[in-house]
């Protein structure tokens, strides 16, 4: 072979080197889990898993959040919204099906399947409640050993606005209950569900059969366990209630009967408002639930059954404060939280906490009044018994880890059963 | 040529070596310089080959996921539906327009819905393990939660006690659920049927349709099975009335020995049982008043049924005890353990098409069609509604419900009720002639097979005709005990085609025997198919008519089926017409589910 051919062949051997080379650093620049990753995005997504009661005001704002065409420090920012109860969540972080590392894990080298399954980890819980905070947290202290969500600092759980539990009852049999007990509370409504002789034992109309009560399914909304709370501290008379309080037998036995009032535990939905509306009176005659999932509903409750609900201020009242809470550990950048960050201060503006009385919210912020906005559902249903300034009354404190399951296992052997 | 000196001496130096020594050090040089790129050009040609070879690994890899039953690729923005029977039509229509509107996902596929039909007890049961569909539409939730408490218990099965107190909430087989219509059970009756119940002055319930059955033979009444939820519904108040409570039914009333009885008095008067509304309204249809007095079915079907029959209307009774209601949910899958997962553009379709499904303009067209929208902002009273205007339906009704037991005890009442429900004595008359040799005949051995495992009472009766040239063998009509589903299963396994083909003869056969055995209580029977002309029987069509239009010690019902093209349709639909059943066309691909939905008419 001569010189030339040498310098041919030399010249195509090293044309393939470098295809070769180069299709080598492709695929390790296009494969997560290489070192060679970019670290500055070319956007952020913040995933927002928020509670079913302020969803619909969370997207809405979020939509007008992406539509502003936000940044951060010069990198488009993008919001997305996934609804989900507080207590499925809370379930969800408890088993760690959201996948948060191990505690050893090497954050600096992640595989592949790693990187890929922290792509879909939330950048922010919005529960219920702060309860369900500090419950996730403490599962995942124990995992971790630290704290995954902060009770302080710059990324501090947050409320974004505020709901209690009230009554909400048809107005036709509210009047037959008024008239029949004087007042409206757990003790009156258990009264009504034992009577054997249903709605006319108690002056009602015989075609509206038994007393029938709505308490959410607390397998798949917080305001199940909050109602079964709200009932427990009346029948107790106060506001702490421990695990001896629920296991007690004449509790368990009282609470029994006030549950054998509720028509459908087991197939109701999340939504129990708007199932509340969908099926009025036939499924329920009252029942205590989210003052603002009440408002929300109460025009089609009255575009549908005719028959409007009347709201009920209780003498022990649950809370939902829904913090606005940043996911701290490694399985989200300092971007995505920075970004969340802006985000939680789009939601505390004074424009969205009036939006948010549109749907039956109370603002976070205290200098924002119930009816600061014209379409604020507080005045709209004034003559339907709700209060802009809440009655005085006792706030249940939240409940711990173990009367939170003592409750639910009570449930699951006693109703779902 | 013979080896050099050098090279016997230096066995290990190889080959090459006299031909290097030979060279001077330029030509060396340029063959060094070959050797290196030459191992350049293998480095280069193996990372290429890596890479390549990689990346076939992964696709081979998706492709033996895609080899399963249920496989989708990764991308698919193709969403399959499980729809109720009941509302099939109504969704497939709905799911047309979806399709045409031509939405993409954000990585360029366009979205597709695609529907397929299964009783909700189907739907339950295939989603428990590697469902072909990735959402569910059932005509009630009652579905999903039983849905969700079996795949609770299968859950607990699979995951390893590890003492921790997890909490037990958010595992579940459903994610997203939407209600995109509602519909209340209601028992549809015809006006002066329900006038002479009491209707519209005196409450109307269970009890009065109950008691009127019993007392009145000639009241002709029907509830669906309990695979869907006017069944289950109908049932369900059934155990109510005959535990003497309203609300509370546990297990141990529903299965008390006065609560059974009770109910089994009051299914005797079952004409018989069914499959979807929509059937139910094509036999009323075609057969008229005298079809049935009332039956329970959602209240849509009224609607439905007098929008286009002013003459004959029916009326929506509303049980005074209180009912139940169809809320047909629209539920995404979650993916279990090694199945394909519910790809993110299938949840985006899935998004998409529940948020076409509350869109306004779907939602009014919905109302049209007899539902109850789920949009609370649309009045069912407004100009234009079904619903206003007419007292055939009350739009403020119904005013109480009744109490929906555990979902184990309503599976409970699903089971007990086979040991309650009307009796069945049913023939398979079967053609086995030569032209069913081959796909046709293991397709009926197969259809066969799944309608005698559908037949579930402990009361009931099946028997076997199998006919060519002329009767080849006749089974007698048996309890359907283990024994004798074995027996049947070797009897089915062993039919042979050939033959030509005495359909006449076969169907004359099996409607005498079942008359012998004067069984009214039962619900009686023939299941007869047939892929051809009839061409070898003794008896002539006029005879066989006159034979079934005749009244006998037992009413039987006739159902015929024209397997493929070569049949005779015209012959089988007058036999059917005149056994007061129905005809129906079956191919290779679908004779196994014909035969699973006739098994719910028992």
């Amino acid at each position: 072979m001569n010189r030339t051919r040498w310098i041919f062949v030399a010249i195509v051997a090293v044309a393939v080197v470098i295809v070769g080379v180069s299709l080598l650093w492709r695929a390790l620049r296009t494969d997560p889990g290489g070192q060679l990753t970019v670290e500055r995005p070319e956007d952020i997504t913040v995933r927002v898993l928020t509670a079913l009661p302020v969803e619909p005001w969370v997207r809405a704002a979020a939509d007008d959040f992406n539509g502003s065409g936000p940044e951060l420090d010069g990198v488009p920012l993008h919001v997305e919204v996934t609804a989900m109860d507080g207590l499925s969540a809370l379930g969800r972080w408890d088993r760690n099906d959201f996948g948060a590392l191990p505690a050893n894990a090497d954050v600096e080298n992640l595989t592949a399947e790693q990187e890929a399954a922290l792509e879909d980890f939330p950048t922010v819980w919005i529960p219920d409640s702060r309860y369900l905070v500090e419950l996730a947290n403490a599962s995942y202290k124990e995992r971790l050993g630290r704290d995954v969500f902060l009770t302080d600092g710059q990324y501090r759980a947050r409320p974004i606005a505020i709901s209690l539990f009230t009554w909400g009852i048809y107005e036709s049999r509210a009047q037959v209950l008024e008239d029949a007990f004087a007042e409206i509370s757990w003790r009156t409504i258990h009264d009504a569900a034992v009577a054997k002789g249903g709605w006319p034992e108690l002056d009602g109309e015989a075609s509206w059969g038994y007393f029938k009560l709505v308490v959410p399914n607390p397998n798949k909304n917080a305001g199940g366990l909050a109602a079964m709370i709200g009932a427990a501290g009346e029948y107790y008379g106060r506001t702490d209630i421990s695990v001896e309080d629920l296991t007690d037998p004449a509790f368990q036995a009282w609470l029994g009967e006030l549950m054998g009032a509720v028509t459908d535990v087991s197939s109701a939905s999340a939504y129990t408002a708007e199932d509340f509306a969908l099926f009025g009176y036939s499924v329920g005659d009252g029942g205590q639930l989210l003052e603002s999932d009440l408002l929300q509903n109460m025009q089609g409750i009255l575009t549908r059954w005719e028959d409007p609900l009347v709201l009920y201020y209780p003498d022990y009242v649950t809370w939902f404060d829904f913090p606005f809470t940043v996911w701290i550990g490694p399985e989200t950048s300092a971007l995505e939280k920075n970004a969340a960050l802006a985000f939680q201060d789009h939601l505390l503006s004074a424009a969205q906490q009036e939006s948010a009385l549109a749907y039956g919210l109370r603002p976070a912020n205290p200098e924002v009044a119930v009816d600061a906005a014209t379409d604020s559902l507080f005045v709209k249903w004034a003559d339907q018994g709700v209060e802009p300034v809440v009655p005085r009354a006792d706030a249940m404190r939240s409940p711990n880890r173990d009367v939170l399951l003592a409750l639910l296992r009570w449930f699951e052997l006693n109703v779902v059963e | 040529m013979r080896p050099s000196t050098a090279e016997r001496r230096s066995p290990a130096r190889g080959p090459l070596w006299p031909w290097w020594s030979g060279r001077s050090a330029s030509q060396r040089s340029c063959a060094l310089l070959g050797i290196v790129i030459a191992a350049l050009l293998c480095l280069g040609c193996l990372v290429a080959a890596g890479i390549a070879g990689g990346r076939l690994w992964n696709n081979a890899t998706g492709r033996v996921q895609e080899e399963g039953p249920t496989a989708w690729p990764s991308d698919s923005a193709t969403l399959t539906v499980a729809v109720s029977p009941g509302m099939k039509d109504v969704f497939d229509g709905l799911v047309d327009d979806f399709n045409r509107q031509g939405r993409s996902t954000p990585d360029g596929n366009t979205m597709q819905v695609q529907t397929m039909e299964l009783s909700p007890q189907e739907m339950v049961d295939k989603s428990l393990r590697m469902p072909d569909f990735q959402a569910l539409a059932p005509d009630s939730s009652l579905w999903l939660n039983q849905l969700e408490r079996r795949w609770s218990a299968l859950q607990e099965e699979h995951e390893a006690a590890d003492g921790e107190a997890l909490i037990p909430l958010g595992n579940r087989r459903t994610g997203a659920v939407v209600r995109y219509a509602a519909s209340p059970i209601v028992i549809a009756a015809w006006e002066e049927v329900a006038r002479d119940l009491g209707w519209p002055a005196e409450a109307v319930g269970w009890e009065e349709i109950q008691r009127k059955a019993t007392d009145d033979p000639a009241f002709k009444w029907n509830h669906p099975s309990t695979s869907h939820a006017s069944g289950l519904l109908a049932t369900l108040a059934e155990f109510y009335a005959g535990a003497g409570v309203t609300r509370g039914l546990t297990e141990e009333k529903a299965t008390d020995a006065e609560t059974l009885a009770y109910v089994q008095a009051v299914e005797a008067t079952v004409r018989f049982y069914g499959e979807s509304e929509d059937v139910l309204i094509e036999q009323l249809a075609a057969e008229g008043r005298g079809f049935l007095d009332a039956f329970v079915t959602q209240e849509r079907v009224v609607v439905s049924w007098n929008a286009t029959h002013g003459d004959q209307r029916l009326v929506a009774i509303y049980p005074a005890e209180g009912t139940l209601w169809a809320d047909h949910p629209l539920a995404l899958l979650t993916s279990g353990a090694d199945e394909m997962p519910v790809t993110d553009n299938q949840g985006r379709v899935f998004h998409a098409l529940a948020e076409f499904l509350t869109s306004r303009a779907v939602q009014k067209r919905l109302l049209e069609a007899g539902y109850r929208p789920a949009d609370l902002e649309i009045s069912l009273d407004q100009a234009g509604s079904p619903f206003a205007g007419s007292d055939a339906v009350d739009w403020r009704q119904p005013e109480t419900t009744l109490q929906i037991p555990s979902a184990s005890v309503v599976e409970v009442v699903q089971n007990v009720w086979w040991y309650t429900k009307r009796p069945t004595n049913v023939y398979l008359v079967v053609d086995t002639s030569g032209s069913m040799a081959g796909d046709k005949l293991s397709r009926t051995k197969e259809a066969l097979q799944a309608f005698v495992s559908q037949i579930r009472g402990d009361r009931d009766r099946v028997g076997l005709i199998e006919f060519g040239t002329d009767l080849k063998s006749t089974d007698p009509l048996e309890r359907l005990d283990d024994v004798r589903r074995l027996e049947l299963a070797e009897r089915i396994a062993g039919m042979e085609a050939n033959g030509e083909t005495a359909l006449l003869d076969a169907v004359w056969y099996g409607h005498e025997r079942i008359q012998q055995t004067a069984d009214r209580e039962a619900i009686n029977a023939l299941v007869v198919m047939t892929d051809g002309q009839e061409n070898a029987s003794g008896r002539g069509v006029s005879d066989l008519v006159w034979r079934l239009e005749q009244e006998g010690p037992v009413d039987i019902i006739v159902f015929t089926i024209a397997f493929g093209r070569g049949a005779d349709e015209a012959l089988l639909q007058r036999i059917a017409d005149a056994g007061g059943g129905q005809f129906r066309r079956a191919d290779e691909t679908d004779i196994e589910d014909l035969y699973r939905v006739i098994s719910t008419y028992f």
